[in-house]
C-alpha cells in the first residue's frame, strides 16, 4: 500500500483516518456570514459511500478480533441501508455472509444496492401503532435471526455497540481537529444511531470543552432516511444528551430543498440528511455570526432520487420524451 | 398476576421455557409479520398465518368451523391440549387467535405474557428455525360462540340505544380522524373518525415497557376510572380490523373480568365504510 501513490492492497485500506481524512469543503455562496467559516465533511467519499463505513469497519474488526465471524458465520444487522451497504461491502471483501434487515420504507435504490453488494435481505413492515418497549421490527427480526441461527449469524448491533462511537472518537473527530487546526467552534451532526455525535463530541470536548455540539433532527413523521427524531431515539443506546448543547428540530421538507440548494449553488451533491444539517448550521451561523463550523455530511444524493421526486415533484417534469 | 380475574389464562416466558415439549402443551405463534415465524420461533411451536389461515379466504369473515378444525388437526392439536399462544406486536394476533379458540370452544387457552419480543430479549430463551414434527389429529370444534363477537348490526343497535361501553383501541390520530389507518396499511375505510360515544383507550395503554400486561390495579384505573367503562354494562371493543381490539377484549374479559365483552372484528374498516352511519370526530 502506498497512499501517496493511491495504491491500496485492499478496499478496506481506503478507510479514512487522521492521516487519510475525508475532505472538508468550505461553504461559500450559501454561507450567510463571512465571519463564520463553515465546512462540510464529505463522508460519502468513504470507500462504500457513506459515513457508516467507519462504524461498520470497527464492528467487523471487533467480531474478527473475537473470532465471532468466519467462513460460515456472517453478519446480520438492522439497517436503514447505509450501515448495511458498508457491512455488505466489507463482508464481500472478507468472504463473510451478510443479511440486512431493512424497514420497508427504505428507498428502493438502497434495497437493490444491498443485493448488488451481495447481502440477503429481510424487509419488514415498519411499526404500525407504536407501543413502549416493543422495539422496532427490523431490530427484532435481526435479533431473531441471530438467536435462531447463531451458527450462521452474529449481530454487531450498531444501536448499542460502543465500537460505533469509538470509530468516530478515533477517526472522524481527530481528523476534524487536525483539519481545522483545533479552531473548530461548532460541530453540526444529525442523529441516527448517535455513534457520530457521541464519538465526535467526546473527543472534541476533551480537546476544547467550549466547542458547541449541535444536533439537527427532522420533525416527527419525517421521511429522511437514516435519521431519527428524538422521539425515535429510545433504541439508540449511544444517545447521550449530556454531550449535545443544542438539538434543533427542523421541518423535514427542508432536508430536500436545502440539499437541492447545496447541489445547485455549491456543487455539493449532498443527500437529504446533509440538507437538514445545513439548514440547522445556517441558522446557528446567522445567530452566532463568528466561528468555525464543521458539518458531517453523511451521504450524497445518489441513493435518494426516489425520495427527491416524492418531495420535489417538479424534478420529474421534462424527464420523458 | 394473582389480582387478575382469570390469572390462569396468562403464563410467563419462564413458565413457557419450563414447559416446552411437555405432553399436552402446544405452542402456537401468530404474528403480524407473517415472516417472523420462519426466521425463528420457540422450539416445538407451530405458526399460524392470520391472513391465510385465520380468515375465510373468500368472504370477509373469520375462518369457518371446518377450516378451524382442519387447521388445528394439521397442527397436531387435540381437544384436551393446553394451548399457549404468543406473537409479535405485543400479542396482537396471538390475542386474535385466542379469541378464535374461545369462539370455537377450546377449553384451555393461554397467552404468553409479553409475547415474542419479551422472549427474544431474554438471554436464557432460545429460538429455532426447525419446524416441529407433527402427528395430525382429528380436532372437533364447538359451534361458534357468537356472544364473543359483535357484528355491525349489534354496534348500530348499541349506538342507537346508548346501551354499551364502546372502546376504541386505535391510535389517537385514527380516533380523531386525522388518519383513516396507520401509514402503509392496505386495509382502510371510506371515512375517518370514531363511533359516537366511543371512549379512546389505545391498546398499548394496557402494557408495560417490557410488553407484559399492567397490574390489575393499573388496568382498573385506566379502563374503569379514567375511561369510565361501566362494568355493569355490556362492552364492545373495536379497532381497524379486529386484532388490536382482541388484545383489549382479552384485557377486559380475563384480566378485569368484565361480563359480556365483544370484539367487533369488522371494526373501523367496516363501520367507517357503511353508508349513512353516524360518525364522530
Amino acid at each position: 500500500m502506498d497512499r501517496t501513490l493511491g495504491v491500496y492492497d485492499d478496499i478496506l485500506d481506503l478507510l479514512p483516518d487522521v492521516e487519510n481524512p475525508t475532505p472538508l469543503v468550505r461553504i461559500n455562496r450559501l454561507n450567510p456570514k463571512a465571519g463564520f467559516a463553515l465546512y462540510a465533511k464529505l463522508e460519502w467519499l468513504n470507500p462504500f459511500g457513506s459515513v457508516k463505513d467507519r462504524a461498520a469497519a470497527y464492528l467487523i474488526r471487533e467480531l474478527e478480533r473475537d473470532g465471532r465471524v468466519n467462513a460460515t458465520r456472517g453478519v446480520v444487522e438492522p439497517t436503514s441501508g447505509n450501515t448495511g451497504l458498508s457491512l455488505a461491502g466489507m463482508c464481500a471483501a472478507r468472504g463473510y455472509r451478510m443479511r440486512a434487515v431493512v424497514p420497508n420504507k427504505v428507498p428502493l435504490e438502497k434495497k437493490v444496492l444491498l443485493k448488488i453488494a451481495g447481502a440477503d435481505l429481510d424487509v419488514v413492515t415498519d411499526e404500525l401503532c407504536p407501543s413502549p418497549g416493543m422495539g422496532e421490527g427490523s431490530i427484532n427480526m435481526a435479533k431473531t435471526r441471530a438467536k435462531a441461527q447463531a451458527d450462521l449469524y452474529v449481530m454487531p448491533n450498531q444501536y448499542e455497540n460502543e465500537e460505533n462511537a469509538r470509530a468516530h472518537y478515533e477517526t472522524t473527530a481527530p481528523e476534524i481537529w487536525r483539519q481545522t487546526e483545533g479552531r473548530i467552534t461548532h460541530l453540526f451532526v444529525s442523529l441516527g444511531t448517535c455513534g457520530t455525535v457521541t464519538g465526535c463530541a467526546r473527543y472534541l470536548r476533551e480537546r476544547n470543552p467550549k466547542i458547541k455540539v449541535v444536533a439537527v433532527q427532522p420533525t416527527e413523521g419525517h421521511d429522511v432516511p437514516g435519521l431519527r427524531n428524538v422521539a425515535q431515539l429510545d433504541v439508540s443506546k449511544l444517545f447521550d444528551p449530556s454531550l449535545i448543547d443544542e438539538i434543533l428540530e427542523i421541518d423535514y421538507e427542508l432536508a430536500y430543498t436545502r440539499a437541492l440548494d447545496l447541489a445547485r449553488r455549491e456543487g455539493l451533491m449532498a443527500g437529504p440528511s446533509s440538507g437538514l444539517i445545513f439548514e440547522g448550521a445556517r441558522r446557528i451561523v446567522e445567530r452566532d455570526t463568528r466561528g468555525v463550523g464543521v458539518m458531517v455530511f453523511a451521504d450524497n444524493v445518489f441513493k435518494y432520487v426516489t425520495n427527491f421526486v416524492k418531495h420535489i415533484p417538479e424534478l420529474a417534469e421534462g424527464t420523458s420524451a | 398476576m394473582s389480582d387478575y380475574s382469570h390469572p390462569e389464562v396468562l403464563v410467563s416466558t419462564d413458565w413457557v421455557r419450563d414447559h416446552v415439549g411437555k405432553p399436552g402443551i402446544k405452542l402456537v405463534e401468530v404474528d403480524v409479520d407473517t415472516k417472523a415465524y420462519e426466521a425463528g420461533h420457540i422450539t416445538g411451536a407451530v405458526g399460524f398465518n392470520w391472513q391465510t389461515q385465520l380468515q375465510d379466504q373468500l368472504t370477509r369473515d373469520i375462518v369457518g368451523k371446518e377450516g378451524f378444525e382442519s387447521l388445528l388437526g394439521q397442527a397436531g392439536i387435540a381437544n384436551g391440549d393446553t394451548i399457549v399462544l404468543y406473537g409479535d406486536n405485543n400479542n396482537w394476533f396471538a390475542a386474535y387467535a385466542f379469541w378464535l379458540f374461545k369462539i370455537y370452544g377450546h377449553k384451555d387457552v393461554k397467552l404468553m405474557n409479553g409475547g415474542r419480543v419479551k422472549w427474544l430479549n431474554e438471554s436464557d430463551k432460545s429460538l429455532t428455525v426447525d419446524v416441529p414434527k407433527i402427528t395430525a389429529t382429528r380436532y372437533t370444534a364447538q359451534q361458534p360462540d357468537l356472544k364473543l363477537r359483535a357484528r355491525v348490526h349489534d354496534v348500530i343497535k348499541a349506538v342507537e340505544a346508548n346501551s354499551h361501553n364502546l372502546v376504541d383501541v386505535r391510535s389517537p390520530d385514527e380516533f380523531t380522524g386525522k388518519v383513516i389507518a396507520p401509514p402503509g396499511m392496505t386495509e382502510t375505510a371510506q371515512r375517518g373518525g370514531h363511533i359516537p360515544r366511543a371512549r379512546s383507550v389505545p391498546w398499548a395503554t394496557a402494557v408495560n415497557p417490557d410488553g407484559t400486561f399492567k397490574s390489575a390495579d393499573d388496568l382498573k384505573e385506566i379502563y374503569l376510572k379514567k375511561a369510565e367503562v361501566d362494568p355493569r354494562r355490556d362492552t364492545i371493543a373495536y379497532c381497524r380490523i379486529g386484532e388490536r381490539s382482541s388484545h383489549t377484549w382479552f384485557v377486559l374479559t380475563y384480566l378485569l373480568g368484565l361480563p359480556n365483552v365483544r370484539n367487533y372484528d369488522g371494526s373501523w374498516t367496516e363501520y367507517g365504510s357503511m353508508v349513512g352511519l353516524p360518525i364522530e370526530r
